[in-house]
């Protein structure tokens, strides 16, 4: 029973289309534009390139490692958080006291700065830090920020450290929703834990592990800050994400219709990536009925 | 009160438009740029190296101009240097709001500043001409005439980029002095590892970063040294020598075999002894000043020119001359522009100013008399290991030139030397990838 | 019997043992930030945990090192608080209004805004990252307070779960408050929100710790020193000319602390509000 009442409704909506009108729309256009251009962000005059921009992205070093390495990220960050934030979740869920304690401290990763927790961690993994000095003493030398694997495994390592305690309260919310006479009436049926967990846990579970696994994939199309402190997309691209390959283009190197045009090639990869991510955890879903 | 609603939204609206529409004028408002106040007072902006005791000089500098004229307003502040002070530079420009006057400035960021209409040609400014004479600075200042026949920079200091070694460390292994050839630090090496097996000679993330000033600490150096001086690239061509640079590749190829380099983030790794060399500006002083008094000249530190190839000689050594200056923008008023000018006339009217420099920032003025002029003396005499860096000066050679030298430099990193101290490439094929991208840039 | 509530006792506080270790593991990296801003200088990164403390790391930060040339840590820091309190604030009051025209207003076109605030909000945002810079240079805002509020000013993520909430609203509580001769602003503040108090103070926790960490748009549209806010300060201060890290990890804390006690402060709210949100 809402009121009809078009004026206010324009008026309190306002706000968000001017804004979507100057912040979205207009720079959505402005940037197709810019992409068939050679400007270079100072240049009083420019020249229309064709697709010159798209080709030559396609072609550079850059723009594919920047397609890879999301994937690589995905690789690295979505089974640790969704690991470390099930552990966290099923551990406090079981604790009858104290349990908002607990996940308010879990929480406070989340807080963090990219800026801070990069410049504790290229501390903690210097060369002559106590963490490798210990290490070498027992024979590993990892060169942390400057090998491909091991520097992805540390920017991935950042954002679960940051997010475990954030999807760590989604999935208790999750749990807490999940009956105790469900379980009961499974413990009389003599069902072993792992069919519990796969049988019941999971299912009834479904709706929130979801949700964190939609926001994991969401965060690795938009990882920069960290990148940018740490390793600066490097060793050799092994971390240049599309944030960091577009800010370097636009800003470090001024190409700014060069980078527009990565910048659309980005959020078309995006868009596909996410599509099909969102389509493969819903037939997941349906073939195991959990929706 | 209802009726009012629609004229709200079609206020805020035309707004919005309006505002969208005054293009550009905002920003200079907004930064108060034709740098006038209601009073009449020109304020000018001066963006100092992020280097804090450069910083302080013109700070000083600003404050004691201001308490002389009072119609000008300084106001000094730090280039951000993230991701890189040039970067910071144009992104202000393009933002249109640069600031009057700057320095920091490389020949070739000058020259890629000058292709873009940004700067000034200084020698369009009154006061231009008392300046080269007041702080004697005619044969300095040659070299910097640029293509188009003006002058835009004016260089502040010049100093020889000099590699530093561990003395004490290297008395351990048996050496009185630095090692002075290839073959010889290779020999070094081996005996640092035989004994410190989780020592290395030269420890240095940067080794493994394309960022092209990085370049200008390591390659060039070395490059210099071994090429007898070649300029590398010449106006638009590449005219490197391929026998020197393969050379120097190879170098850093044969240190990485015997893990004599450590390519990642070590913290301070040359004081805490964990490297037994390194590149070293004379900036680092003031540094070591405040972190690490126990650094002393002669006791457990040495300065070297940069090793040379087997074979030649290293007494002829060259290296990489830092050497930067001021420009003045041409976003900037006219009136701000003339007050910067003056304020520089002020500056460098009196050698004074430039030994506050000299001492303060160990950095050596870009002046024909920095040898011969007393107040100099006097500091060199009191800091020795200053001297070496002022002595070589006629032995170093000054950055590239060209407008294109940031993706160029960058080239030098990503095509060879990052991959040889990865131990991915072999530094014949290194430097023949490095050719390819450069001349494909150049053309 | 007995035994078996004994092995409970035992489980449960094996249970506490590591929720206790992992939680430690987990804050430790804060710990290690606040020990290095205070150890020895000669410490840093170089003890898991220092043994010689100085307050020579702070002092520095404020009163400058050996040049004497401090950096606006006091300034950006202040900068910090306004920029994300206003731009909190517009996107909380923004938030609350699209949200409420949505779900409690009928007017044509509105399904077309829904649709379009949706279309937006899947939209990846790098996309407008330069032209953004650039109008925000057309507007005149580069380097200004405005550059950064009004461009981060409006949050659909917050519009979309105020309009969540305000389906759950009933809509004879705004019946009955039109019937006692309420407006629609005074049903807004009078009824919509006290009633969101719990999800109001999630969306604002994460709005606020969102802004207050943003950093390439914040370093992207100021230049100067006295605009600089806290976050992209600290990450300027890597440098060639030595880096001093003992500063470095107090600049750290400086930016880390004001969150961190909002949110202890408000953990509580916090936690309900999140409960209720994600049912």
């Amino acid at each position: 029973m809402n009121q009809n009442n078009p004026r206010l409704g324009w008026l309190f909506t306002s706000p968000y289309l001017i804004y979507s009108l100057v912040f979205f729309l207009g720079p959505l256009i402005w940037s197709f534009y810019l992409a068939f251009t050679n400007w270079d962000l100072i240049a009083p005059t420019y020249e229309f390139v064709g697709f010159d921009n798209f080709l030559k992205a396609l072609k550079s070093p850059g723009v594919q490692s920047a397609f890879w390495v999301t994937y690589k990220f995905m690789i690295v960050f979505v089974p640790l958080v969704i690991v470390m934030s099930m552990a966290v979740a099923v551990l406090v869920h079981g604790l009858p006291k104290f349990r908002s304690v607990f996940l308010i401290g879990f929480f406070l990763p989340y807080l963090s700065s990219g800026v801070v927790s990069s410049l504790i961690v290229k501390g903690f993994l210097s060369y002559n830090s106590p963490l490798n000095e210990t290490l070498r003493r027992l024979g590993v030398d990892i060169n942390w920020l400057g090998s491909p694997w091991a520097a992805l495994l540390v920017v991935g390592a950042i954002m679960a450290w940051k997010f475990t305690g954030y999807y760590a309260l989604i999935l208790t919310s999750g749990l807490a929703g999940i009956d105790k006479e469900v379980y009961e009436a499974a413990a009389i049926d003599g069902v072993s834990n792992r069919q519990r967990f796969w049988k019941i846990t999971l299912p009834l579970m479904y709706p929130a592990i979801y949700t964190t696994l939609i926001l994991a994939f969401g965060v690795t199309f938009g990882i920069f800050t960290e990148v940018y402190q740490l390793t600066g997309g490097g060793p050799n691209y092994a971390t240049n994400t599309w944030q960091m390959e577009i800010f370097s283009q636009a800003f470090k190197n001024l190409q700014a219709g060069y980078a527009s045009a990565i910048a659309l090639l980005a959020s078309l990869a995006t868009f596909i990536s996410i599509f099909i991510i969102r389509k493969l955890l819903e037939v997941w879903g349906k073939r195991n009925g959990w929706v | 009160m209802k009726k009012r609603y629609p004229v709200l939204l079609a206020l805020s609206l035309a707004i919005t438009l309006l505002s969208a529409c005054s293009t550009g004028q905002g920003a200079k408002s907004a930064a108060g740029d034709d740098g006038k106040g209601a009073s009449g007072k020109v304020t000018i902006e001066f963006w100092a190296a992020p280097n804090p005791t450069q910083q302080a000089f013109w700070q000083e500098m600003a404050k004691a101009y201001e308490a002389e004229n009072g119609n000008v307003k300084i106001n000094v502040s730090a280039i951000k240097e993230s991701p890189s002070s040039e970067a910071s530079i144009q992104a202000a420009i393009a933002g249109g709001s640069a600031p009057t006057i700057s320095e920091n400035i490389n020949r070739g960021f000058a020259a890629q500043l000058a292709n873009s209409k940004a700067l000034v040609p200084l020698e369009t400014l009154p006061g231009y001409d008392e300046v080269l004479s007041s702080r004697h600075m005619k044969d300095t200042i040659e070299p910097w005439k640029f293509a188009d026949g003006h002058q835009y920079v004016l260089p502040i200091y010049s100093n020889a980029m000099l590699f530093g070694w561990r003395s004490d460390i290297l008395q351990e292994l048996g050496y009185a002095e630095p090692p002075k050839t290839y073959s010889e630090v290779l020999e070094l090496t081996g005996k640092l590892k035989a004994k410190y097996p989780d020592k290395y000679l030269w420890a240095k993330a940067d080794l493994a970063d394309p960022t092209a000033w990085k370049r200008w600490f390591d390659f060039f150096m070395l490059y210099n040294a071994a090429s007898g001086g070649n300029k590398f690239v010449e106006g638009s061509s590449f005219i490197g020598d391929e026998k020197a640079g393969v050379a120097t590749l190879q170098f850093l190829d044969d240190l990485r075999q015997a893990k004599g380099l450590l390519a990642q983030n070590v913290t301070d790794p040359f004081e805490t002894g964990v490297s037994v060399f390194t590149d070293l500006g004379p900036w680092t002083f003031t540094n070591w000043a405040e972190k690490f008094p126990e650094m002393k000249y002669g006791e457990n530190f040495t300065l070297s020119m940069p090793p040379v190839p087997d074979g030649l000689d290293p007494g002829a050594s060259k290296t990489f001359a830092d050497t930067k200056g001021l420009v003045i923008y041409a976003s900037a008023s006219k009136e701000q522009q003339e007050a910067a000018m003056n304020f520089i006339k002020w500056v460098y009217s009196s050698p004074e100013n430039d030994a506050k420099w000299f001492e303060q920032t160990k950095l050596p003025p870009a002046r024909d008399d920095l040898s011969t002029n007393e107040s100099f003396k006097a500091i060199l005499d009191a800091s020795p290991e200053l001297k070496p860096y002022a002595e070589n000066v006629p032995n170093a050679v000054p950055p590239m030139d060209n407008p294109k030298f940031n993706e160029l430099q960058t080239f030098i990193g990503q095509e060879a030397l990052n991959k040889v101290v990865r131990g991915e490439i072999d530094p014949q094929t290194g430097w023949s990838n490095l050719k390819k991208a450069i001349e494909g840039e150049l053309q | 019997m007995v035994g078996s509530n004994r092995n409970r006792k035992i489980r449960l506080s094996v249970r506490y043992a590591i929720a206790v270790v992992l939680l430690l593991v987990m804050v430790y990296p804060y710990l290690y930030m606040v020990l290095n801003s205070l150890a020895d200088w000669s410490q840093v990164d170089r003890k898991l945990i220092p043994d010689a403390f100085t307050l020579k790391s702070y002092q520095w930060l404020f009163l400058g090192g050996e040049t004497g040339v401090t950096r606006p840590w006091i300034g950006s820091f202040l900068n910090s608080i306004v920029v994300s309190l206003l731009s909190t604030a517009l996107m909380m009051a923004f938030g609350v209004m699209v949200a409420y025209a949505l779900s409690k207003l009928r007017f044509r076109g509105r399904d077309t805004v829904n649709n379009f605030i949706l279309f937006h909000m899947f939209f990846p945002a790098i996309i407008l990252l330069i032209p953004s810079f650039l109008i925000v240079q057309k507007l005149g805002w580069y380097d200004t307070y405005w550059a950064l509020i009004i461009p981060k000013g409006v949050s659909l993520w917050a519009v979309f779960m105020y309009t969540n909430f305000f389906k759950a609203v009933p809509d004879a509580f705004i019946e009955a408050a039109k019937l006692d001769g309420a407006r629609d602003f005074q049903i807004l503040y009078k009824i919509m929100l006290p009633m969101s108090k719990s999800i109001t103070s999630v969306i604002f926790l994460f709005l606020l710790m969102e802004r207050w960490t943003e950093l390439l748009w914040d370093m992207i549209m100021v230049r100067s020193d006295h605009m600089l806010t806290l976050n992209v300060l600290l990450s300027q201060m890597f440098g060639p000319y030595g880096t001093y890290p003992g500063p470095l990890y107090a600049g750290s804390v400086l930016l880390s602390l004001p969150i961190i006690i909002l949110f202890i402060l408000f953990g509580k709210k916090f936690q309900e509000g999140m409960q209720f949100t994600l049912k």
